[in-house]
């Protein structure tokens, strides 16, 4: 019998993962409509609740008097999850079109298949945070905190779309369809509007500050917000990250997990 | 020789449904082996077994020498794999899609840039190989998921009913390519297939699956031989059937049939048409049609399991 001969080890993982990474962009530039929902959805947000509750920020305790220096981020991270969303749901019309067996018949590891498909969610949470970022600026958004804001903010964007991707992959691995998608988009504006999305903590009464103060979102708001609402301080850094890591190591591991099981 | 794939009492349940029943098979090195069955049979649950994309409930498979559960890895790096839809992505371009799998097997970018377009251009998709997937033919979808499964190399290829809805042309070619694969570069081929003809043209070994069970296996002149004598079957209207049954069946054993037909094995061959036409006069039955077939694989099929094929019909 003939042998064949391949490259294998952290190499053709890398490359594996780009691979797949790329792949999901080239979906996108061979069907852009698909952006529409990560990127149309918070742009309308911006718009909408910065038109709705412009005086909100004159109110003491917002840190900033200007609405899309307060709106814009909570937009973006909105997109964020669209972007995780979408990277799980390209993962369950995989699933559904029979394409995933062929990723899955790859030699390796199953895991550069999930770092590529997380790391096409992060690339593309890049689109609707620069989309809010442009209509905000247009309506007069500030940065006080200069660049390390903006890439506060960015990280942010990335880190909340791995872990949705993450939350969103370990549905699809188990009901492999893709109406379980919609599991995930109830849980992601759930857990964005019980943080502090569009109030200050302080101003949450009762349950809902209780549940805003639990909520890992919260940080990873304050870590976005931070750059436009005032400089940067590790106080409000470390935090946030520390909500990334935490739930994309549990959102990892389920879903490997998960994956595991479906194609052991 | 040496065996490829091996499957020993392989068995796979879904809840309470049994899709494979206690599987055993050997394939050579070198050979078509040809895996027929009807819809539903088990095929493509075998398939996915051999391929390491479905653990077995119980039972053992072994692929290139490799355990499919244990060394996964190292029997997916030794075959290539057509399944039975074929897994294309229809926003892709073909090369976008060559280039794709040439990564997930490890293939250097510099290899894959003369063999792509080589896989391309032998399949004959040279022409469309910047188009969309989604623009593609039925035909030419599979005949890019053959090059796809091609691109290592591998010494092993399963391929999945590769030629179900394709029209006799596309289907020809893709025949010419298998057998291509198996002459000139020695590729074990695994192939599982509804089409008796299909089966009857490529696989030097064939094995029949019903209800997840083996019900036969050998070469395809072996298995024609066991069935014994030819069918001849007639068609006679409906108000005769009950009467050319008994009176051909004095003849020989009655085979499965359309509705319509009476079919038996004709016990001493040929020379023996002219009797049961005369019998059959002597009744009073007015013959519509009159076909003698030497077994085919569909008889072996029927043999095995008093059934025909799905789909057989048009064939008789």
């Amino acid at each position: 019998m003939s042998t064949v001969t391949v490259s294998t080890g952290l190499g053709h993982a890398g490359a594996v993962s780009l691979a797949v990474c790329v792949r999901g962009l080239q979906r996108l530039r061979a069907r852009p409509v698909l952006l529409i929902p990560t990127v149309v959805m918070p742009v309308f947000f911006v718009i909408s609740f910065t038109g709705a509750f412009s005086s909100l920020t004159r109110i003491e305790g917002y840190g900033t008097s200007n609405i899309f220096n307060w709106m814009a981020p909570y937009a973006a991270l909105q997109g964020a999850v669209f972007a995780g969303v979408g990277g799980a749901t390209s993962a369950a019309d995989d699933l559904e079109n029979g394409f995933f067996d062929r990723l899955l018949l790859t030699p390796g590891s199953r895991l550069p298949i999930l770092i590529g498909t997380i790391g096409y969610s992060a690339v593309r949470s890049f689109i609707p945070t620069t989309g809010v970022l442009a209509v905000a600026a247009l309506g007069g958004l500030q940065l006080p905190g200069g660049v390390l804001g903006l890439v506060s903010l960015f990280a942010a964007t990335a880190g909340m779309a791995v872990v949705f991707c993450l939350f969103g992959l370990t549905i699809v691995y188990r009901l492999r369809t893709l109406r379980s998608m919609m599991i995930v988009q109830v849980v992601g504006f759930s857990s964005m509007f019980l943080s502090i999305g569009q109030v200050p903590i302080e101003f949450l009464d009762g349950w809902l500050h209780h549940a805003a103060r639990l909520n890992p979102l919260t940080n990873v708001l304050r870590l976005s917000r931070q750059g436009f609402v005032g400089e940067l301080s590790w106080d409000l850094t470390w935090p946030g990250l520390v909500a990334i890591a935490a739930m994309t190591l549990v959102g990892g591991l389920s879903a490997l997990r998960a994956l595991m099981k479906m194609a052991p | 020789m040496t065996v490829v794939v091996e499957a020993t009492d392989l068995v796979r349940h879904f809840g309470d449904v049994v899709a494979v029943d206690g599987v055993d098979l050997q394939v050579e090195e070198g050979e078509v082996f040809g895996f027929l069955g009807p819809n539903g049979a088990g095929k493509s649950t075998v398939v996915r077994m051999l391929t390491t994309l479905l653990h077995p409930t119980s039972g053992s498979a072994r692929v290139g020498g490799c355990d499919v559960i244990s060394q996964a890895g190292e029997v997916r790096r030794m075959i290539g794999v057509a399944l039975q839809d074929a897994a294309i992505d229809p926003l892709m371009t073909g090369s976008e899609l060559m280039r794709l799998q040439a990564v997930l097997h490890g293939i250097p970018r510099s290899v894959i840039k003369t063999r792509g377009p080589e896989l391309l251009e032998r399949v004959g998709l040279t022409a469309a190989v910047d188009r969309r997937v989604g623009t593609y033919s039925g035909g030419m979808r599979r005949r890019l998921d053959l090059a796809l499964s091609l691109v290592h190399e591998p010494p092993i290829l399963f391929l999945d009913e590769p030629t179900t809805g394709l029209d006799p042309t596309s289907r020809q070619a893709l025949w010419e390519e298998v057998r291509r694969l198996n002459d000139e570069l020695g590729t074990t081929v695994f192939l599982t297939t509804q089409y008796l003809e299909e089966a009857d043209q490529l696989a030097g070994r064939i094995a029949i699956i019903d209800a997840g069970k083996l019900v036969r296996e050998g070469t395809p002149t072996v298995l024609k031989s066991t069935v014994g004598a030819p069918t001849l079957r007639v068609e006679v209207g409906p108000e005769h059937v009950e009467t050319t049954t008994t009176v051909m069946t004095g003849f020989g054993a009655e085979r499965p049939s359309r509705e319509g037909r009476v079919a038996i094995g004709l016990d001493e061959g040929a020379a023996r048409v002219a009797d049961v036409v005369r019998a059959l006069d002597a009744a009073g039955v007015t013959v519509i049609h009159l076909e003698l077939d030497a077994p085919s694989l569909d008889d072996v099929f029927a043999h095995a399991t008093g059934r025909r094929l799905e789909g057989s019909g048009d064939e008789q």
